[in-house]
Order: C-alpha cells, then structure tokens, then sequence
C-alpha cells in the first residue's frame, strides 16, 4: 500500500494548519481595529473543524504513514477536546488580547498552531512522531508564555518555560535515543514486543531501562509531576492569564494523552515489568499530589495557587495512569473523564479570575474581596468553579474524582486512593479560601463592619479624613459608606460593568459542562469507553 | 570498526558535560549552549547506535539517522525561539543572569 493511500484521514489537521496560516494572512490585511475578527474566524474555523472531524472519522480505525499515526477513536476524542479547548481559550482571551496584548493576529494564529500540535502528539504512535508533535506544541506555549513583550514578568516565564522546556526535551531524547540503540525501534508497539520478548530470568541491558527512565522524567517534566515541577508555578504566574489557563488546562490534556497511549500501547502489554514500573509512577503519583496541594497552601497569588493545585491535580491523574492495566478500562476511562472534567472546571474558574483581571489588573487572593458584592455572575462561577476543583457533589469535581480513585482502588493501589482522598480534603481548604474572600470579606476600602456600622470606628482609624468630611457633611448619616463605596470605584474602575458576551459564552458553557459531568456522565463516558477500547486491546 | 560502548561513553560524557552547564551556568545564553550539547550528545548516541545495527530489519538501520536530522531541525528552531527571548529580557531588564532574572520566587 503507498504511503499516501489514507491521506485524507488527516484532512481536519491539514485544515486546521491551513486554518492558522490564513489567520496570520488575515492579521496582515486587517485594520487594527478589526482585529478581534480573527478571533471569531478562528472560533469558526474550530468549530467547523470539530464537525468535520466527527463526521469523517467517527469509528474510523486506521494508521498512517506506516504505522506512525493512528486514527482511532482515542485520537478523535482527545481531538474533539483539543479544538473544544482551544475554541473556549480563544474565546476567553479575546478582550484580554485586544485590551492588553499588542499583535493580536498572530495570538490566535499561534493558538491553532499549538491545538495543531496537541492533535498530532493525541494521534502519534511512534517517538519521533510524538516529540515533533511535543515541540509544536511546547514552542507555541514559548512564545505565548513571553507574549507581553514589555512586561518583564512575562519575559522571565517565557525564559524559564523555554530553558526547562528544552532541558526537558533532551532528557526524554536521550532516552529516546537509548531505547532506539538497544531496541532498534521507536514504535510503541515495536518497543512492547521488544521489552516482552525479554526473557523473565535472562540480564536487561541497563541502558534500556536508564532510557525508559529518562523518557519518563522528560515526560514528568512536561506535566510538572513533583519533582520536575519547579518551573510551572513560576511560568504560570509570569505568564498572559489566558495563556496560564491554557497551560493549565491544554498542554496538560495534552501530554496526558501522550502518556496514555505510550503507557498503553508501549508498557502496558510487556506484563510483569509493568507491575515494576507500576510502583514507580505510584510513588511519583503520591509525591506530585501531596506536594502540589499542601505547598498550594500557602499561596497569596491567584496564578501560583492555581499552578500548584494544577500540579496536585496532576498528581491524581498520573494516580490513574499507575492503575493502567490490560484486564479493566477503567482507569484509562478515569484520566480521560478527569481531563474532561477538569478542564470545564478550570474553564469557570479561569473564565471567572481573567474577567476580573481584565475589570482591575490585579491577581492577589485579597484583591478577590468583596466580588460577591460588585460582581455576583463572577463571584458565583469562581465559586462553583472551586467547589467543582475540591470533590464536592453535584459538580463535576466529584464524580470525576469519585470515578478515578475507584478505578484506582479497584486495581490494588488502596493506599494511593486513600492518599488521593486525603489530597483532596487538604486542598479544601485554599479553594475555600478563595470563596471566603469574595463572600465573606469587605471589599477593599470598605468600612470594616459593611454599610450601616461602625462610622465611628472607621472615622477614628481615618482620623483627619472623616472628620473633614463630617464637618463639610454637616453628619449626614450615610455620606461616608457613600465616600468609601466612591473610594472603591476609584481603584477599580471598571468592577462596575458588566462582564463581556464571550465571558458569559465561556462561563455559561463551562457551568452546564460541570453540572452535566457532576450529574449525568454516562454519554460521556460510553465515548471515552471507545476510546479506550482503541488503546488497550 | 570502532566499538558501539566507545560511542556510547562519548555520548554519555558529552550529555554530562552538558547537563553541568545548564545547572552551574548563570548566563542564559551559556545554559542555551549547554542544552545543545545534550542534544548533540543524543545524536551521537543516535548515529552511532544506526551505524552498528546490522542485524535489524532494513529501514531501522535508517531510524537514528532520521532523528537525528529532525533533532538538528528543532534544536535550531528552539535555540532560534530561545535567543528571541534572552534579547527581549535583555532590553527589559539589561541582565541575561540567570541568579537575578528573580522577579518570581516561591
């Protein structure tokens, strides 16, 4: 059969490239004032590309290229989430663009590039394959991470990100290249058939473990599993808010995709080794989960707290990951309705904070007081968002969690389900946290007992102040609350209005997705069941 | 011809050379260097690997080789990226040390 035979299964990643070379064409054409355009352009080319997608590849089963590319419906799937997300990140980074960001075409235009990448490393059965793949991916995220080019904050986690990002990739090529001198293969089968046809009593070539050992740290390292994670909280802060939250919910899909079908198309079948390599990513599993949400506990930053919950919750996966086995799906079923549900969640939730960084430029914890009051739709989302990312029922949080620790008891890891629980628990309470600092705290400059008390006591602690006012005032009763509301409005100028149509898409969108998920994830699941059929046979 | 293990020990000095750079290095354009040298060391240990794989089937004979050429291809590509933005951090803050690029900590 010629190499070209099936090309066409691959139409919708084609599309999809020629989809982001004509957003770049187009940002050269446009005026500036029209540049949010292609942002819709994009919105529409992805949304038509999910349907395409889905009409012509819907039970397909086929591999390209001789077996580098598969087009299954593990690929479809992991396809369908990536355009979702990046439809939903372009939509809720589009008034951060045109208010914050300078070359706006080019944002989106580098968006595709990255989904295009996302849907390759989703497809790619092969190591070179999926490290090309990876580095589409990775220096998209580079260059959007270092996007404020005037902002030194940005620079500095597009530095870190690029550094890390590279030293990451030559630890998972040497270990490619390792596999490759003992195996003399890259395919992921290839390389299972190899490792099975080692006999059980005869001596394993020491490299050929060192370089799965080494693919196993780059990897760690693209999803900042403990101890590789270092980089994520600092790259998370520093960089655009949109581009935190798709690195937070995209490029960790991402690589968990990768690492799925590798670990199940590659490490799953050779048997009794992979109980051995089992152990391993258990412990790396409990260490990321307990690390990520107790350090979280001590963040002030919105971004810092939400890359380390990112790592905790990357903990929980790589738990499910550990659990893979030939005989039950379900763990292979649990990290990819986790993916599902934590990314709508992380959606409200970062639909929710960039909404509020957009009204006021600010991204510390305590800034967040008060925003019950001043923007009810926000506050909510951001709440139902955290409760969703702690495990309570309803959301998504829980049955997600609920079905991915069962899965993980159900193959032997008690312990690291026990562990898992008790992550969760611990993370309760920073999620809270962010609760109880819109509800519960005044806003900023706000008498300290709410409207109607203690004038007195806040007059004496602004001395001078009250009293001038009281004396041009001649004591009217409500003047002050009044002064201090203005006073609010003054530094933040913009908490007033309301939040934009694509804010309201995202959030609305992103809430229906986390109760349906929290209810009713049965449709849901019976896909990511033919999904993992497609891995694991 | 030269043994495969003489390749592989090249390899491995070069890629812990390299690793020693990236962690002692304080200017980012030396760890960028030190990051090329780990690459170059994964090449080594691709082409030598190629070279002495008589038995396999025909076409993984030319698999090392392969990657190889793709990893020169993205190495240029990320150091390209990378340099971009060392000079950006250059104009915004006139340091490419990496002890003080610190505006973010814990």
């Amino acid at each position: 059969m010629p190499l070209t035979a099936n090309l066409d299964l691959l139409t919708p990643e084609f599309a999809l490239a020629g989809l982001a070379f004509l957003v770049f064409a187009a940002d050269l054409v446009l005026p500036e004032g029209r540049k949010h355009w292609l942002g819709w352009l994009s919105v529409a080319g992805l949304l038509a590309l999910i349907a395409v997608s889905v009409i012509m590849l819907w039970g397909v089963e086929e591999t390209l290229y001789n077996g580098l590319l598969a087009v299954d419906d593990f690929s479809l799937w992991f396809k369908v989430l990536f355009m979702v997300i990046g439809v939903f990140i372009i939509l809720s980074s589009m008034d951060f663009v045109s208010e914050r960001l300078e070359h706006q075409g080019e944002f989106y235009g580098i968006v595709l590039f990255s989904v295009l990448g996302m849907n390759v490393m989703a497809q790619s059965r092969e190591l070179l394959t999926a490290y090309i793949a990876l580095e589409l991916l990775s220096f998209s995220l580079y260059v959007l991470a270092a996007y404020a080019r005037d902002n030194a904050k940005s620079n500095e986690s597009g530095l870190k990100y690029i550094i890390i990002g590279a030293f990451s990739s030559a630890i998972l090529l040497y270990g490619v290249s390792m596999v490759y001198g003992v195996l003399g293969v890259t395919k992921f089968e290839a390389i299972a058939a190899g490792l099975a046809a080692i006999p059980d009593t005869g001596a394993v070539s020491p490299s050929l473990w060192v370089g799965v050992a080494l693919i196993l740290v780059g990897l760690g390292f693209k999803v900042a599993a403990v101890p590789f994670h270092m980089w994520a909280p600092d790259v998370y802060e520093g960089a655009p808010y949109p581009i935190t939250a798709y690195l937070s919910i995209g490029s960790k899909a991402a690589a968990f995709a990768l690492v799925l079908r590798l670990a199940a198309e590659g490490f799953v079948p050779v048997g009794d080794r992979w109980e051995q390599w089992q152990l391993i990513l258990a412990v790396l599993a409990a260490v990321t989960m307990l690390v990520g949400n107790l350090v979280a506990l001590a963040q002030r930053n919105l971004k810092r707290l939400m890359a380390y919950s990112s790592i905790g919750h990357s903990g929980f996966i790589l738990a499910g990951v550990a659990a893979l086995s030939l005989d039950s799906n379900l763990p292979s079923n649990g990290v990819m309705l986790y993916l599902v549900g934590y990314s709508a969640t992380n959606f409200v939730v970062f639909g929710g904070l960039i909404s509020f960084f957009n009204m006021t430029g600010k991204e510390m914890m305590s800034d967040l007081a008060g925003l019950g009051g001043t923007q009810p739709f926000l506050a909510a989302s951001i709440a139902i968002g955290m409760f969703s990312l702690a495990g309570l029922p309803i959301f998504a949080g829980f049955a997600i969690k609920f079905y991915l620790f069962t899965a993980v008891a159900d193959e032997g890891f008690l312990w690291l389900a026990g562990l898992a629980v008790f992550a969760s628990l611990v993370s309760l309470y920073y999620y809270l946290q962010v609760v109880r600092q819109m509800y519960i705290e005044p806003a900023e400059g706000e008498p300290a007992y709410g409207h109607g008390y203690g004038y007195e006591h806040v007059d004496a602690e602004h001395g001078e102040q009250g009293a001038g006012h009281n004396e041009s005032g001649e004591g009217d009763e409500p003047a002050p609350a009044r002064r201090y509301g203005a006073a609010q409005f003054e530094t933040h100028p913009a908490l007033g209005r309301r939040p934009s149509v694509t804010v309201i898409a995202v959030l609305g969108a992103g809430l229906l997705a986390v109760f349906w998920i929290g209810v009713y994830p049965s449709p849901l699941l019976d896909t990511i069941e033919a999904a993992s059929k497609a891995i694991l046979s | 011809m030269v043994d495969l293990v003489w390749f592989q020990l090249l390899s491995a000095a070069l890629f812990v050379i390299g690793l020693y750079g990236v962690l002692a290095r304080r200017s980012a354009v030396l760890i960028l260097m030190s990051i090329e040298l780990m690459l170059n060391a994964v090449n080594i240990n691709l082409i030598a690997a190629a070279a002495h794989m008589e038995g396999f089937g025909s076409f993984s004979r030319f698999d090392g080789q392969l990657i190889a050429i793709f990893i020169i291809t993205v190495a240029a590509a990320e150091v390209g990226l990378a340099l971009a933005i060392v000079l950006r951090m250059y104009r915004n803050r006139s340091t490419v040390n990496v002890d003080e690029i610190d505006l973010m900590k814990w």
